[in-house]
């Protein structure tokens, strides 16, 4: 159980507080709500590359970073298809410190040319290192206009391609800033060693004289049912084939979340997946396979990658990966297979709270999907789940009307 | 009163870094193992640690594939009935080998744990390195080998420590396809035996762990076949080759660079200001790298310096991604931040943040039990003083701008470096 309180500023800014006294250390967690799905469709990229620039000197204060380490403190963020998080740590004993940088960047930044020209090719730099210069980079990149069509989950948060990138100019920043950056647009989460009536005078003092601005977040397309299989052909220098098959499944707060997790867990997690015994070892079909859920606040996908033996058809090896699909459609779940993808729910749970910072924003992504009470009755949502209940969620996900396919294939396939 | 915001808050500074006591104890047959008790969360971890690291192979991939195959059956169990006996109580089972030694860890639930420890040592004290697994596993990893091949950062990272200590050294030892398929169960039961069953080096408890677990870890330990390693080792330093090495991919759109060279091991009086040096120079995100290169002229996504130890001596080295047209800018640019930390003290300020930020990053690094753990296996590893981290805000404080510059002159010698680029001609 995370144990936490929260309240309201006058601005609208929503607060959480979570006590430990077991630890030395401080987190101030800021999420704002909005992601790459609130972008431009010819503007991509934007929300993360605005990430980039909240940390190149805020309105009072010239330099974040330094700041932050000269009283002993760490900070970094990430963008998301749904939101933007930045978080700080520091001793506790100094996280005032903490409270004047995160407002004052709430407050207004100083919105200089020479960070943004700077950090335009620092995220190009990026797009390049992650996205273009490795073995199935693109990956993401392809899969996503497939399996989107109006949903603005069709582009992944690097953006489109590095021209949206280049072309940003400092108007569209400011713009951006004060329409997304608004208190009442965010959740700060204070959460360490400190108490809650020093973190409402810190909050007061720090966050409250923040005035709001009217925040208008523009309403994006709903993706509508597919219908039909998708596949697409990419051949690339890559050493050996690939397959990536997308299912639509539901979105966080629809009921077929946490059994698609759990799902994702029988077939592909540890040495005991399915995926794994029957596509790699009992049957040489694959080298490597691994089934996963996109995890997106709106409708995502459940993705099943894996790369192909050698003289392996791309046919042969889906027909073997919708048979173990049917499977598990036709003959169910066993009783044992539900308790181990439950087990292992749970062990993730703790040791991932083990971390305080990993708390703080659990509770802060728990109060934007709707509820902060969400982190708590999280486990109850997992064991709630019977092996009859996935195998009818199985049945409603994999369908290959709506599945989304993409043969990767290697382009010298030489050895 | 209004809020001026153009004022910080005042801060306190790191007067005391606390590393909390832990447990060292011995089987009766005299196999060490430490407790570290910490957290509120219901979990533990343990970690088995195997004199059975690279260093101690005769043919190239062997310690490697003996780690990864410990959980690849059992003489009572199939690959899959031990993953299924495990998994069945959500716990993990993570095997992986370095250059000194190999790592068993399982990571559960406290009320798991008395469920999973049999399973765990069956897999450490019983494996059979199956002849089915193993040849899948062969043939896996020459796919993931052929991927890697791709990327240049591992041409790049192959490379480097080929060029630092010629193609036959131990830390140069990259397996090839030829060497995957040499593998065979013999020499892997023979390394195993050797290495593993008599290899046993110390394990280490840690998390929220009952007296009850720490006693059924114990007894197992006890009646378990592992017996002690023996013996000391030293890695050579090797021949070194080219000082500049590049290697043509004439497709690439950014060019992966690392240059470095050897330096002192952690039991060198100078070690620990050379790793504040290294901090300032390229070790975090305030560093004069990450400032100068990304921060003031965003020719790269990321830009760090690093030092790697070992037992006997230490790698040190910088690396980073940069697109071709600029490449020789960046290059530029790094030798003369080299140049720079050398020639001119760092200023007053950019040492007392660089401090408190350090200390800082330390009290981070000390806080709940699996951190606490890395931290306590340096200490055991380099036979250092239980008090080696609390020492640190002594020593920090002691430390100024003139010693850091004599630590630079000193270890940071361009001559010595090598430099290596993988990307277009």
């Amino acid at each position: 159980m995370i144990q936490y309180s929260e309240f309201t500023l006058s601005n609208g800014l929503h607060v959480i507080h979570h006590q430990d006294d077991a630890t030395q250390l401080c987190a101030l967690n800021i999420l704002y709500k909005v992601g790459s799905r609130n972008e431009n469709p010819e503007h991509t990229g934007f929300a993360h590359l605005f990430e980039h620039l909240m940390f190149g000197g805020s309105i009072n204060i010239e330099e974040f970073d330094t700041e932050l380490q000269r009283a002993g403190g760490e900070s970094n963020a990430f963008t998301s298809n749904d939101i933007t998080n930045y978080y700080v740590t520091l001793p506790a004993n100094n996280i005032e410190t903490g409270f004047w940088l995160e407002s004052d960047r709430m407050l207004s930044l100083n919105f200089s040319q020479k960070s943004l020209d700077v950090q335009k090719g620092v995220v190009i730099e990026e797009f390049k290192e992650r996205y273009l210069n490795q073995p199935y980079g693109d990956l993401w990149l392809k899969i996503l206009p497939l399996a989107y069509q109006t949903h603005p989950y069709n582009w992944p948060t690097i953006g489109k391609n590095i021209e949206h990138i280049e072309k940003t100019q400092l108007k569209d920043v400011k713009a951006f800033f004060d329409n997304f950056y608004a208190p009442s647009n965010a959740i700060l989460v204070v959460a360490g060693n400190i108490n809650l009536e020093e973190t409402k005078r810190l909050c007061a003092k720090w966050f409250e004289s923040i005035p709001n601005r009217s925040s208008e977040i523009p309403l994006y397309a709903k993706e509508l049912a597919q219908t039909e299989a998708r596949k697409i052909n990419v051949e690339a220098d890559v050493p050996v084939n690939l397959i990536l098959k997308g299912y639509k499944m539901g979105g966080r707060l629809d009921n077929d979340y946490f059994a698609c997790d759990l799902l994702s867990d029988i077939l592909g997690s540890g040495k005991s997946a399915r995926l794994y015994n029957k596509l790699v070892k009992d049957n040489d079909v694959f080298s490597e396979i691994d089934a996963y859920i996109s995890g997106d606040v709106d409708p995502g996908l459940f993705l099943i990658e894996g790369k192909l033996q050698k003289g392996i058809s791309f046919e042969t090896a889906e027909n073997a990966i919708i048979n173990v699909l049917n499977d598990l459609i036709i003959n169910g779940v066993s009783n044992d297979e539900v308790t181990k993808v439950i087990n292992k729910t749970e062990t993730n749970i703790h040791f991932g709270d083990v971390n305080i910072l990993n708390r703080a924003m659990k509770l802060a992504f728990a109060k934007f999907i709707g509820d902060t009470s969400l982190v708590n009755s999280e486990i109850e949502s997992y064991r709630s789940l019977s092996a009859k209940e996935l195998q009818k969620f199985a049945a409603l996900t994999f369908k290959e009307e709506k599945c989304s396919t993409i043969y990767y294939k290697a382009k010298n396939d030489a050895e | 009163m209004t809020l001026n915001r153009q004022i910080a808050p005042g801060f306190n500074t790191i007067e005391k870094l606390n590393f909390p006591k832990y447990g060292i104890h011995q089987t009766a047959n005299g196999l060490p193992y430490y407790t570290l008790i910490a957290g509120n969360e219901p979990v533990v971890r343990i970690e088995v640690v195997f004199d059975a690291g690279i260093i101690k192979q005769s043919t190239k991939g062997e310690a490697g594939f003996v780690a990864s195959m410990l959980s690849e059956g059992t003489k009572s169990k199939t690959a899959l009935e031990l993953a299924d006996a495990l998994d069945y109580y959500g716990s993990y089972f993570q095997l992986r080998c370095n250059a000194e030694d190999c790592i068993a860890t399982l990571y559960c639930l406290d009320k798991h744990l008395e469920s999973c420890l049999p399973h765990f040592f069956d897999a450490l004290t019983n494996s059979i390195f199956p002849e089915k697994e193993l040849s899948i596993q062969k043939k896996n990893a020459i796919q993931k080998l052929l991927v890697s091949k791709k990327k240049n950062s591992y041409v790049c990272r192959k490379t480097f420590y080929q060029t630092l200590f010629g193609v036959e050294h131990i830390l140069a030892s990259f397996t090839e396809k030829e060497d995957i398929q040499g593998i065979n169960r013999e020499t892997l039961t023979n390394f195993y035996q050797k290495n593993i069953l008599n290899g046993f080096k110390y394990a280490i408890i840690s998390g929220n762990i009952s007296h009850l677990g720490i006693a059924s870890f114990s007894r197992m330990l006890a009646s378990s076949d592992l017996k002690m390693a023996s013996g000391e080792f030293t890695i050579p330093l090797g021949n070194r080759g080219n000082k500049n090495t590049l290697i043509a991919k004439n497709e690439s759109v950014q060019s992966s660079i690392r240059i470095g060279t050897t330096t002192i091991n952690r039991k060198h009086k100078n070690f620990r200001k050379l790793q504040f040096l290294n901090l300032i120079f390229g070790g975090y995100f305030g560093s004069r790298l990450m400032k100068n290169i990304r921060e003031d002229k965003g020719l790269t996504y990321g830009i760090y310096s690093v030092i790697e130890p070992y037992k006997d001596f230490s790698i040190w080295y910088l690396d980073c991604e940069i697109n071709y047209k600029n490449r020789n800018k960046g290059i530029e640019e790094i030798l003369k931040e080299i140049n720079k930390i050398k020639e001119e003290p760092i200023p007053l300020e950019e040492l007392e943040n660089a401090k408190n930020y350090y200390l800082g990053s330390f009290l981070k690094s000390l806080d709940g039990p699996f951190s606490l753990a890395d931290r306590l296996k340096i200490i055991i590893d380099n036979e250092l003083s239980p008090a080696y981290y609390a020492e640190f805000v002594e020593l920090l404080n002691a430390i100024n701008s003139k010693d850091l510059q004599e630590i630079a002159q000193e270890y940071f010698v361009e001559n010595n470096m090598i430099e290596i680029i993988v990307g277009k001609e």
